[in-house]
């Protein structure tokens, strides 16, 4: 199993990378699915997994039990594209209104194996509110749409 | 059950608990006794040292005896700094990919 390789980019990225033996739907498979979920992702401690519901939209929730204490992790389901991308939010109960977006990328090296490339940035809900204000995203698709108009005329 | 000895930092075993996240929210708006804190919380006294003993390891607690008095403040370890969370994630996400690896060794060939 190759160590996996973390690359800090800027304060508020972070990226992971790591090589698999083993094949990308099986690997998609052991993310994604309740009862394989609750056999890793606990990293050794017993998980619940109170919810999992794999759309875009949808919701997890992962409760974590440790010798430490419990630990309720979750957040939404934003991009399902079986077997190569997942996108989430991951926000824990001891730090409300701050998450970070996880980005999870499959990609199929062949031979069975299989490179996970995972993304964390991390976003204060301060940062979020301030994206939705300022209608980023509407403004930027409506900037493509004129931008087309104009190349069609 | 077998621990694998993957210990969560200090920090966060002390914040998984809401009557520690609550401790930090009210010396966030000043500073308070250990005493003030166990009437706030309705605890006994020993119980709230604990809590506070914990905060204080972890380093987001600071006390300092005035008197017979133990007076608690924010430490110097800050809720909002960024950096410390993402370490924190960062290890934990690591952690789980080490899990996710041998769990699909183990169920290496075996498909459901």
């Amino acid at each position: 199993m190759s160590k996996s390789k973390v690359t800090k980019q800027g304060d508020r990225e972070i990226r992971v990378e790591r090589v698999f033996d083993a094949p990308r739907e099986r690997v998609w498979s052991a993310m994604t699915e309740s009862k394989l979920i609750a056999q890793w992702w606990g990293r050794g401690h017993k998980l619940v997994v109170e919810s999992n519901d794999v759309k875009p939209g949808g919701k997890w929730r992962f409760v974590e039990h440790a010798p430490e204490g419990v630990f309720g992790f979750e957040g939404r389901f934003r991009e399902v594209k079986a077997p190569e991308r997942l996108v989430l939010t991951f926000g824990w109960d001891g730090m409300p209104g701050h998450e970070i977006v996880n980005t999870m990328a499959l990609e199929d090296l062949g031979n069975g194996r299989t490179r996970l490339v995972a993304m964390m940035v991390f976003e204060s809900r301060k940062d979020r509110d301030g994206m939705l204000e300022s209608g980023m995203e509407t403004g930027m698709e409506e900037s493509y749409a004129a931008l087309d108009r104009l190349l069609a005329a | 059950m077998v621990q694998y000895g993957s210990r969560l930092d200090d920090a966060f075993g002390a914040l998984s608990d809401p009557t520690r996240r609550g401790i930090l929210e009210r010396l966030g708006r000043g500073d308070a006794s250990v005493t003030e804190l166990a009437d706030r919380f309705g605890m006994t006294l020993t119980g709230m040292k604990k809590h506070v003993a914990i905060l204080e390891e972890a380093g987001l607690v600071t006390t300092e005896k005035i008197g017979r008095v133990r007076q608690c403040r924010l430490g110097p370890r800050r809720l909002d700094d960024e950096a410390m969370w993402i370490t924190q994630y960062r290890r934990m996400l690591e952690a789980r990919l080490d899990r996710l690896g041998e769990f699909l060794a183990r169920t290496k060939g075996r498909e459901r």
